[in-house]
């Protein structure tokens, strides 16, 4: 195994740097959830994975991953919370109701990717 | 069914499921159900247990456990559950004292 | 042991609340299970029963009438309506309502092009401080499960149609955020006071399954 230089970049890379709190995405942002499936615990529902959203707004105080709360660490990183439009036609193929109706639910920054189309 | 459901969809990620018509039930709470709330959010500001350990523990009971238990029958299990796994309560301590209750309480 | 008899009872496994009280005054299993928890805790000096006695004053405090006087409030005071929607959990803390736990508040207002409708698929997360608790019914799986998926057939259930010109917007709880409706102040009110507006403001409106309430004919103006 390569021993990293302590003067080497990388040998921070799992030390939480103060600019990871600042936000990943802007508001107005095209993103899209990611497709995964942890077990045991998560607070991102089946129904929104691998959906296309906008970013609404961005929950102004950074919080503890929720996946790792759920174990009882309260502390480690901290990362953003985005509130995301999603249209609800994007949801659910079989939807009925008005195109514009909508669902908007916050979505924490590890699930989010940007949609780069 | 392959069982891979069973695992990756926790028993409450239930949005967008078939269901049946929504009935408007609501009940005043019972003295213990209240109290059982008022535990929760005391663990909670302390975060000896929080919130979203509550959570996990409630989806950690099961399917079966969470369909037929009620809400704060679901929250006790849990939490009893959690202080074992920290090493606050042991099962033996929590048998000894729920026998000692129920001699005090029923006779 | 005793046994629980809801389980014996019901062999289907839907979630349901149990309203049955039990006709003898022994306490359930469960209801044991309560008290040992919380006697050993004490025992251990982790937690005070003060601090429990305390909590269920705090939650007994919290009522439907808080949200509608936050809800009145903002009817009439244009300057504290977009504070309320700047900051929800500051705004009601203008009005003197603690929140008692760590969470945020969005303020989500119902127009003419907007109708809102909350909902916690994955649990029961519910603004608490300024509602109270949460009615069974949006705990149960029906709500839950149908809210996010048809809420123009919920809203239906409920009495309520939205025209098809109107956008839904259903705000799924998952995190730290809490949300409360501020629906549309009814016509007919013009001459109302905070009071008589809050009396039109009901926890359902403030979920928005409904709309507020009509003032009484003989009320409006």
């Amino acid at each position: 195994m390569a021993i990293i230089p302590k003067t080497h970049p990388t040998y921070l890379l799992d030390v939480t740097s103060a600019l990871n709190e600042r936000p990943a995405f802007g508001v107005g942002d095209r993103v899209r959830v990611l497709v995964r499936f942890p077990v045991g615990h998560y607070r991102v529902p089946i129904y929104l994975r691998g959906k296309k959203g906008i970013v609404e707004s961005i929950i102004a105080s950074p919080y503890v991953d929720n996946e790792t709360e759920g174990f009882g660490h309260n502390a480690g990183s901290r990362l953003h919370y985005y509130r995301i439009a999603f249209p609800m036609t994007e949801i659910w193929s079989d939807y009925v109701g008005t195109q514009t109706d909508s669902v908007r639910i916050e979505v924490y920054e590890t699930w989010l990717e940007e949609d780069a189309k | 069914m392959s069982t891979e459901e069973l695992i990756k969809r926790l028993p409450n990620d239930i949005g967008g499921m078939p269901a049946d018509p929504i009935v408007q039930v609501e009940h005043a709470l019972e003295p213990w159900e209240k109290r059982c709330h008022a535990l929760a959010d005391v663990i909670d500001f302390h975060k000896i247990l929080s919130t979203e350990e509550k959570r996990r523990g409630v989806e950690a009971l099961g399917s079966e456990v969470i369909g037929k238990l009620s809400y704060y029958e679901r929250w006790i299990v849990a939490f009893a559950n959690i202080f074992f796994q920290k090493g606050i309560l042991t099962p033996t301590e929590l048998a000894q004292k729920m026998a000692e209750v129920e001699a005090r309480e029923i006779g | 042991m005793k046994q629980h008899a809801h389980t014996e009872k019901h062999d289907h496994s839907h979630d349901h609340p149990h309203e049955e009280i039990s006709q003898t005054a022994k306490p359930s299993y469960y209801e044991i299970m309560e008290t040992a928890v919380r006697e050993l805790l004490c025992e251990k000096k982790i937690i005070h029963s003060s601090e429990i006695r305390r909590q269920i004053e705090v939650l007994d405090s919290r009522t439907p009438a808080l949200g509608a006087k936050v809800v009145a409030h903002a009817w009439v005071d244009p300057g504290f309506k977009a504070r309320l929607l700047e900051d929800g959990r500051k705004g009601c803390e203008e009005l003197g309502i603690s929140f008692y736990d760590d969470t945020e508040l969005i303020v989500l207002e119902n127009t003419k092009k907007v109708h809102n409708l909350i909902v916690c698929t994955l649990c029961s997360c519910y603004p608490r401080p300024v509602l109270g608790l949460p009615p069974d019914w949006y705990k149960l799986k029906p709500y839950r499960a149908r809210a996010i998926h048809e809420p123009r057939a919920v809203l239906a259930e409920f009495g309520t149609i939205i025209p098809d010109d109107v956008e839904i917007r259903v705000s799924d709880s998952t995190a730290i955020v809490r949300f409360l409706v501020l629906p549309m102040r009814p016509d007919g009110t013009d001459n109302f006071t905070e009071e008589q507006l809050a009396t039109l403001v009901t926890r359902d409106a403030m979920i928005g399954v409904v709309p507020a309430l009509n003032p009484p004919e003989e009320q409006k103006k």
